[in-house]
C-alpha cells in the first residue's frame, strides 16, 4: 500500500480517497479531495494558490530542506519483511515526529523574527499620523447634534386614479 | 372628454408599468443564467455514458480511426470503463484489417465519465477510446497505444493489458 501525494495540494491521499485523472500522455494526476480537482479543472497553478504546500515553499514559508524529511521519501524498491526492523521502524516514528515538528517550530520563530518591531514602527507611525482623528470625550459632549426635521410632502398623481 | 383622457393616461400609465415589471426580472434572470452556463461550462463538464451514437477513438492498429457505439452489451445506462460495445467503423485506413461500415466488438480502454475503483476513489480519462476485439473477446489489433486501466484484468481482458505500454 503506498500513500501518494495529491498534485495540487500534496497532502497525503489515502486509499479510498479522491479521484486520479490520467491524462492522454500516461501522467497521472492524483487529487485528495473535489477541491483540489476542482482547481485543477480551473487550471490554477498550485504555485500561485496560497493554501498549497507548493505555495508555502516557494515562498519560503516551510522548512524545505531537512534531514526528516528523508524518511518520507518515495522509493521504488520494496523492503524486504524484518520483524526487528518493523518494531524499530514503529518506535522511531514519533521520535522523528517530535524532532520535525521542532525544527519546523524553530523555522517559524526564525522566519518571524524582525516582525515584532515591525509592528511596532507602524503602530506608532500610524499613531503619529492619525492622532488628530481621535478627540477627547469631553469635548464631544459640549457639542449638541441638532437634527432639522422636515415635513415630507407625499406627492400626489391625479393622472393615476381613475 | 376629460375621462377619456384619463382613462388613456392611466392605460398608458399601467402598461408602463406592466412594462417595467415584466422587464426588470427578465433582465436579472438572463444574467444569472449567463453567469450559471459560464460556470459550468468552466467547473464542470457532464460527463456520460458510452450509449447508442457515441462516438469513440479506436487505439489499436485494427485500421479502424474511429467507431460509433451501436449497443452496449452490459448496463441498463450504457457501457462504462472496461465493458463491452458493439459498434460500427465510421473512419477507417484504406487498407486496415477492418473495413468501414463493418460492425465489430470493441472493449472501452479509456472513459471521461469517473470510475469506481475497488477501494472507492475514483479514476477518469482525457477521451473515450476503445480496443476492437472479435466475439470471444480477443483484440483484433497486435498493438495498444496509452494509457489503459488496471480494471481490465478483472473483466478478463488481459490480452489488451499485455499489449498495452502504460497501465493507470
Amino acid at each position: 500500500m503506498r500513500l501518494e501525494k495529491c498534485w495540487f495540494c500534496s497532502s497525503t491521499v489515502y486509499p479510498g480517497h479522491g479521484i486520479q485523472f490520467v491524462r492522454n500522455d500516461a501522467k497521472i494526476f492524483r487529487f485528495c479531495r473535489s477541491k483540489c480537482h476542482k482547481n485543477f479543472k480551473m487550471k490554477r497553478n498550485p504555485r500561485k494558490v496560497k493554501w498549497t504546500k507548493a505555495y508555502r515553499r516557494v515562498h519560503g514559508k516551510d522548512m524545505t530542506q531537512d534531514s526528516t524529511f528523508e524518511f518520507e521519501r518515495k522509493r521504488n524498491r520494496p523492503e524486504r519483511y524484518d520483524r526487528n526492523l518493523a518494531v524499530d521502524v514503529l518506535k522511531a516514528i514519533p521520535k522523528i515526529d517530535k524532532i520535525r515538528v521542532s525544527r519546523e517550530e524553530r523555522h517559524h520563530k526564525n522566519r518571524m523574527k524582525g516582525n515584532k518591531a515591525k509592528v511596532q514602527k507602524e503602530a506608532e507611525k500610524e499613531y503619529e499620523q492619525s492622532i488628530h482623528m481621535v478627540k477627547a470625550p469631553s469635548s464631544l459632549q459640549q457639542e449638541k447634534i441638532k437634527v432639522k426635521v422636515s415635513q415630507q410632502q407625499s406627492e400626489e398623481n391625479p393622472l393615476m386614479e381613475e | 372628454m376629460a375621462a377619456s383622457f384619463a382613462s388613456r393616461c392611466s392605460r398608458a400609465g399601467r402598461s408602463l408599468f406592466g412594462g417595467l415589471s415584466n422587464s426588470s426580472p427578465g433582465l436579472f434572470t438572463t444574467t444569472h443564467e449567463m453567469t450559471c452556463s459560464n460556470y459550468l461550462f468552466q467547473v464542470t463538464q457532464q460527463r456520460n455514458f458510452i450509449q447508442m451514437r457515441t462516438v469513440l477513438k479506436v487505439v489499436d492498429n485494427s485500421g479502424a480511426k474511429k467507431v460509433m457505439c451501436i449497443h452496449a452489451l452490459k448496463g441498463k445506462k450504457g457501457a462504462r470503463l472496461g465493458d463491452m460495445i458493439k459498434a460500427s467503423v465510421k473512419e477507417a485506413h484504406p487498407n486496415g484489417k477492418v473495413k468501414k461500415g463493418s460492425t465489430v466488438f470493441a472493449v472501452v480502454v479509456r472513459a471521461a465519465m469517473p470510475k469506481g475503483r475497488c477501494d472507492g476513489s475514483e479514476v477518469k480519462f482525457d477521451d473515450n477510446a476503445v480496443v476492437l476485439v472479435d466475439k470471444q473477446g480477443q483484440p483484433i489489433g497486435t498493438r495498444v497505444f496509452g494509457p489503459v486501466p488496471h480494471e481490465l484484468r478483472q473483466k478478463k481482458h488481459v490480452k489488451i493489458l499485455t499489449l498495452a505500454g502504460h497501465i493507470a
